[in-house]
């Protein structure tokens, strides 16, 4: 027969043994156990001649008097739950706002410092357009001299080769995007000899760069005699050397247009 | 929670310090009794109480409402307790019970007066009780105390000593295992 351990028999004497209806029975059955259970509840009723010492009535009074000086008062905040909320919530607010604002007005100074002035009405456009003639004045001379070059090259063509066929109907064509924003401002400057010039340049670089089924011996005897009636390539070495003796005495230039 | 004290917590939050008065004076008494017998001396015992009270004025704002004043200010004399106790212990070179000695238990038992039969005539068996009780370790002692004269659960002790319930319980058969065994030679001589 397994006996109690003290654990167990300490357990019961407190009421807090994990099985005290087992522990019961088996302390009816053992005498053995029995009689150390009875020893311990002797022994831990004779603990209980610890006794404290008695206070009087006063005590707690004295107790008061001697710890009173020590403590502080305690200052209540008074202010209410929904004060607290209100508070909180125009704080928030304020600063939603404030960053709202700040990014506004940072917004407002990045774009008038990205973004360059627009010209105004009181601005004068002369010297916005001395500055820019430069620019048109080389393009314009740059376009007259490949203009040239072209001409020379279809007016010397081998008309039994087709080696150059290609490559100068590609020259027409790029000729004559150049030639049609020349002629655009030119017919902004009032200048009919260069208009005229370019007029008669556009027809003939079209012709070119439009040729069905592409540049052939027909097509450029063709545009040989084109080019001969109209007198292209005179007219563009005229303007030519217009243009280079306007840029080099520095007097105005003729535009020609930007691309 | 008892309402006067719950009208008392208020009224020192609000600002009324005197109003803290009548809590000392109600549970001073209970106070005093726990933290003697787990410190063993009165006047270590009236320092714990005075303790107790102001750690407790100084936290009474994070007090719940809900709570019993007095079962949490226990639980601060309690901590009080333990605190003097160890502080006492640390600055002791020698105590009863630091060996494992039998013999030398025997003796220290003895020391205490001529022996057995005279302790029973004197009547000072209550105060060999007491030595073989502050010869336990704190824990086990004051697991003890709150288990055998307060009445406490073990689940209060657990809290109270900041442990887990099964292990103030363990504390607390450990602490009767002990003190039977030290107590012995007075029982056989009874």
């Amino acid at each position: 027969m397994m006996h109690l351990t003290e654990e167990e028999m300490i357990g019961q004497a407190y009421g807090e043994g994990e099985s005290a209806a087992a522990v019961e029975r088996h302390l009816e059955d053992c005498r053995e156990c029995a009689e150390a259970f009875a020893d311990l509840q002797r022994d831990l009723a004779d603990m209980n001649r610890v006794i404290a010492p008695g206070r009087d009535a006063h005590y707690g009074e004295r107790v008061w008097a001697a710890i009173t000086d020590s403590l502080p008062v305690y200052v209540k905040e008074k202010r209410r739950w929904w004060s607290r909320g209100l508070y909180r919530g125009l704080m928030y607010a304020t600063t939603c706002g404030l960053l709202v604002g700040c990014a506004f007005f940072a917004g407002q100074w990045w774009e008038k410092h990205k973004q360059p002035q627009p010209p105004t009405a009181k601005q004068a456009p002369a010297p916005q357009q001395s500055k820019q003639q430069p620019i048109v004045v080389v393009v314009l001379d740059d376009h007259l001299d490949r203009s040239e070059r072209f001409l020379v090259e279809l007016k010397h063509a081998d008309l039994d080769s087709s080696a150059m066929a290609s490559p100068m109907r590609d020259e027409a064509r790029s000729l004559l995007a150049a030639n049609r924003v020349c002629k655009k401002n030119a017919a902004k400057s009032d200048d009919p000899e260069l208009t005229t010039a370019l007029d008669h340049l556009d027809s003939l670089l079209a012709d070119a760069a439009n040729e069905p089924g592409g540049l052939n011996a027909q097509s450029i005897a063709r545009l040989q005699d084109e080019m001969n009636r109209d007198g292209v390539l005179f007219e563009v070495r005229v303007l030519r050397s217009r243009v280079t003796h306007r840029e080099g005495s520095g007097g105005i230039p003729a535009k020609g247009g930007t691309i | 929670m008892d309402k006067n004290d719950h009208a008392a917590i208020q009224a020192v939050l609000a600002g009324d310090k005197e109003a803290y008065g009548a809590l000392v004076v109600r549970h001073s008494h209970l106070l005093f009794r726990v933290a003697y017998r787990i410190t063993g001396n009165e006047a270590d015992a009236d320092d714990v109480v005075q303790e107790a009270f102001l750690r407790g004025y100084r936290k009474l704002e994070g007090f719940e409402s809900r709570a019993n004043f007095g079962t949490w200010i226990y639980r601060i004399a309690v901590h009080c307790a333990l605190d003097k106790v160890k502080h006492r212990r640390g600055d002791e070179t020698s105590r009863v019970g630091d060996s494992n000695d039998p013999e030398l238990d025997q003796l220290q038992v003895a020391d205490q007066a001529a022996g057995p039969d005279r302790i029973l005539l004197s009547g000072e068996i209550g105060s060999m009780q007491e030595a073989a009780l502050h010869s336990l370790t704190v824990t086990e002692r004051t697991a003890f105390v709150l288990r055998h004269m307060e009445d406490r659960t073990t689940a209060e002790i657990g809290a109270a000593l900041g442990i887990e319930p099964n292990a103030a319980k363990q504390a607390v058969f450990r602490a009767v295992q002990k003190l039977r065994r030290r107590l012995a030679p007075l029982r056989v001589a009874t």
